[in-house]
């Protein structure tokens, strides 16, 4: 949000480097896949954030592995930064290019193989999260994480920003549902990290690669882990007066020992949001919270579980508990969810969305605090997210094009970020650092960990042209961030 | 080249720091001097991985106590040389637990848990370290105090130090603290047996097993001679730990009886597996895809093994074979010749060797670890002059290594 006006840093191409990479890239994917027009590039100059807007010099869209690997190489050859896209579902601005090239990858959607037997699949990055489910489906399989977006973010995204969704809480984020990735680095050289054939005990090069956002490399082609699905699934819906009494019951829930496959609260105002909108999902609409838990697993004894939850939600103070009879009822409580941001379109002609996580008993404290903010900057900052691991999504709807307003909210968001970090979270739980939240990492985080995270770069990208500017902040890592080709250009730098 | 490791026991002592700025002030003054530094805490794995080529003990036991446990955040911090036995006595009295159980006995602590990597047979259901750590502390080889992750159960902000600590074998960082997630102990947490078939019908049954529906927090088989070990008979076993609330416990056994005869074990037989070998043992593992775990068993687990002592477990879901050869000498040690070139590949670990013996046995047992241009970078970037437990991540010594 700041961000509006936050610098990426300056490492665009001059007009000479430009046509010699333009030539160089349209040699290798045909004119068509290279776009240079202003109007062609326009979808490309914002992330799924609203309020930042970058123009990339260039977007080039290969086809396959290897105009993507010749791609890299002739960037490389010419000292060329750039940022790897997928769907540009993204929350934090990370896929924004500012006079440097995009490559996109969303041609690249081929899955590769399937062992059902093993529960692994290969793809390419550009497979859309839903569709990979889909596939195997028949053998009683699904891929595991599930963002919000899943049916348009790119498994390619999913794992350069470790990204997490509703079933998290149980099943993990993406890092854990990766065995091995062919990656790319932006030298050219290619790299498997990681091992799908059994233990691999070297560096955990791998776990350092997932979430990296896109400032690493670029993954070739992606091995996961499948997931069994279960036999079973129960739905339940816990109808709360009051928000306080929905957040207890969060921790009383997984203190008890149960693990729901997901355990998501919604405030009054995006329970609402969502029942005046098409995805209507017949959530109370004069509560003041909801829980929607799920129970996964087998069969036997998820009745009792599901039982021992609506006591515990009734003993916090729910005034119902109803739980989905049937797939159709269950599928509907969870596209409410699931399309709640969509949903608070309606309300303004922007919504910014946060990310940040706390620990899981510091939740009722710190929805007070939240509320307390938005009143003192008279604006409504409603609250969306994975209760069961702490991870809010306080967003607020508003129009950017009212400075004054878009002021208000900027000043509400950054003290809601500090609030949580003061409670002893962390700023991104599942959306990544990017551009907008690269300068709340100087309260996360102290210079020499600043520092230690700009070597591991280094380690991957010497010559810093995977995204650059994004994660660490400019001043902790200001070597990092200038770029050869910056200082090569230092004049068209400013 | 060197050929053998300076045992630890010999090594002078270069201090034994109380707190992180003193770890920090130490690895300073090692970097001054090129002193190379191996790394102790409980000094469980002395023995354990490759050896170490250093000049002074730098024992970190004193870094020891828990520093943060909120039982409703189910999180945890410690210090680095706070034994995992400790851990487990005070989450035992909130009904929680540390979902790491590495091999070894319980003096052995978190920080060298991380350090190593090591799981035990709650991987199954839990992971390993990587998934189980949520921030740590770390003194690099230069003496910077670097923090990484946090406390809270997710969290994606910034580069994942965490995970590339966690493995790393002190050679990136000493470790100083280590936050984790704990899990809730479930209504019921049942250990039950099944007799496994011949060796012959393992690959069947396996497969049987691991269609099944089961919520089980470990599924580990055991060789006859480690069955015997445990005091659970002398066939060869799968052990079971079974968790959830009594209907799904029952659902669950009623399950596994379909497939052998099942017969219910005390709890503490998971303890004894993790305390089963002996300290002069030669310990490795070999894996692969889970679907190849019957092949991967059909040496370890057949009767021929017996002659040897040879004790053998191996995770259903994670395709690895863990196996202990008792005695220093490694006689009777199963031949890791290469599989027939169309089979798939499969991976070796040494995990405990005698030093003198290590060079023979890392030849055929144990592949180059870190040995690539990346990691080599990796190295170079948090210990640039190579002083944290040298040798802990290298190619071994003697022969080219293996390639499987």
């Amino acid at each position: 949000m700041a961000a509006h006006t936050a610098e990426i840093g300056g490492h665009a191409l001059d007009a000479d480097a430009l046509a010699r990479v333009a030539a160089a890239l349209t040699a290798i994917v045909g004119e068509r896949h290279v776009l240079r027009r202003p109007s062609a590039l326009r979808v490309y100059d914002s992330d799924g954030l609203p309020g930042y807007h970058r123009q990339p010099a260039l977007a080039v869209l290969p086809g396959t592995r290897d105009e993507l690997v010749a791609v890299v190489r002739a960037l490389a050859a010419e000292g060329a930064p750039f940022v790897a896209r997928g769907a540009g579902t993204g929350l934090s601005g990370g896929s924004l290019a500012d006079g440097i090239v995009v490559v996109g990858l969303n041609r690249l959607n081929r899955i590769v193989s399937i062992d059902a037997e093993n529960a692994l699949a290969v793809v390419e990055p550009g497979v859309v999260n839903v569709t990979l489910t889909r596939a195997v489906a028949p053998y009683g399989l699904h891929y595991a994480p599930d963002p919000s977006s899943q049916s348009a973010c790119t498994i390619g995204g999913n794992v350069a920003e470790n990204a997490g969704g509703p079933h998290c809480l149980k099943y993990g984020v993406t890092l854990n549902h990766v065995a091995a990735v062919t990656v790319l680095l932006p030298s050219g050289e290619i790299v498997t990290l990681g091992d799908a054939d059994g233990e691999d005990d070297g560096y955990d090069l791998l776990g350092a690669f997932v979430g990296s956002e896109g400032c690493f490399g670029i993954a070739l082609d992606v091995t996961v882990r499948l997931a069994r699905d279960p036999q079973a699934v129960r739905t339940l819906l816990a109808d709360f007066a009051d928000m306080d009494d929905a957040a207890r019951a969060v921790s009383r829930i997984i203190a008890a020992g149960i693990v729901p496959a997901a355990l998501e609260m919604m405030d009054g105002a995006a329970i609402r949001a969502v029942e005046a909108s098409i995805y209507a999902a017949g959530y109370p609409t004069d509560a003041a919270a909801i829980l929607l838990c799920e129970l996964d697993g087998l069969a036997a004894g998820l009745d009792e579980d599901a039982a021992r939850v609506a006591a515990l939600c009734r003993a916090e103070g729910a005034r119902d508990v109803a739980v989905a009879s049937d797939a159709a009822q269950r599928a509907r409580l969870w596209q409410g969810r699931k399309k709640a941001f969509g949903a608070m379109g309606r309300i303004a002609p922007h919504l910014v969305l946060q990310d940040a996580v706390v620990p899981r008993t510091r939740l009722p404290a710190v929805l007070a605090r939240i509320a307390e903010i938005g009143a003192s900057h008279g604006v409504r900052i409603g609250n969306v997210f994975h209760a069961g691991d702490g991870n809010l999504h306080p967003n607020i709807s508003y129009d950017a094009h009212d400075a004054d307003e878009s002021a208000r909210v900027h000043a509400a968001m950054s003290e809601v970020m500090q609030a949580c970090i003061d409670a002893g979270g962390t700023i991104t739980g599942e959306h990544g650092v990017g551009l907008d939240k690269r300068d709340y990492m100087d309260a996360l985080f102290d210079a020499p960990s600043l520092a230690a995270m700009c070597r591991l770069r280094d380690v991957f990208d010497p010559e810093r042209r995977a995204n650059p500017g994004k994660v660490v902040p400019v001043h902790a890592c200001r070597e990092w961030h200038a770029t050869p080709a910056v200082r090569r250009h230092a004049g068209a730098a400013s | 080249m060197t050929t053998a490791a300076t045992a630890p026991e010999t090594l002078p002592l270069f201090g034994a720091p109380r707190d992180e700025p003193e770890t920090a002030a130490l690895v300073r003054e090692a970097a001054s001097r090129g002193t190379r530094l191996r790394l102790v805490g409980g000094g469980t794995w002395a023995g354990g991985g490759r050896p170490v080529r250093a000049d002074a003990t730098l024992r970190l036991s004193a870094l020891h106590g828990i520093v943060d446990y909120v039982p409703g955040d189910l999180t945890l911090t410690a210090r680095a040389g706070t034994p995992l036995s400790e851990i487990a006595r005070v989450t035992a009295a909130e009904r929680q637990l540390l979902a790491l159980d590495p091999f070894g006995d319980a003096a052995g602590t978190i920080g060298a848990t991380v350090a190593t990597a090591s799981v035990g047979p709650l991987a199954h259901a839990f992971g390993g370290p990587r998934d189980n750590v949520l921030g740590l502390a770390f003194v690099t080889g230069t003496g910077d105090v670097v923090r990484a992750g946090g406390r809270v159960v997710k969290n994606v902000a910034g580069f994942d130090l965490v995970r590339l600590l966690t493995g790393a074998w002190g050679t990136l960082g000493a470790l100083t603290e280590v936050s984790v997630r704990l899990r809730a102990l479930p209504e019921v947490d049942a250990t039950v047996a099944v007799a496994l078939p011949s060796v012959r019908e393992l690959d069947a049954w396996l497969a049987r097993l691991r269609a099944a529906s089961l919520a089980a927090w470990a599924l580990e088989l055991v060789n006859a001679p480690l069955a015997t070990q445990l005091d659970a008979g002398d066939r060869a076993l799968l052990l079971a730990r079974l968790a959830g609330n009594a209907s799904a416990v029952d659902a669950q056994r009623a399950t596994l009886a379909t497939l052998g005869d099942l017969r219910e074990l005390p709890p503490d037989v998971w303890a004894r597996l993790r305390g089963c070998e002996p300290a002069d043992a030669i310990v490795a593992r070999i894996s692969a895809r889970p679907s190849r775990l019957a092949a991967l068993c059909a040496e370890l687990f057949a009767p021929a093994a017996r002659a040897f002592g040879l004790m053998a477990h191996a995770s259903v879901t994670r395709g690895v074979v863990r196996f202990v050869l008792p005695g220093a000498d490694g006689f009777g040690m199963p031949r890791a010749s290469a599989p027939a070139t169309d089979a798939p590949p499969v991976r070796r670990v040494l995990e405990r060797a005698p030093a003198a013996l290590w060079p023979m046995l890392a030849a055929d047992w144990s592949a180059p670890r870190a040995t690539d241009a990346l990691s080599r970078r990796v190295r170079a970037a948090f210990d640039p002059h190579g002083l944290l437990n040298p040798g802990a991540m290298d190619a071994p010594d003697a022969g080219p290594a293996a390639s499987s």
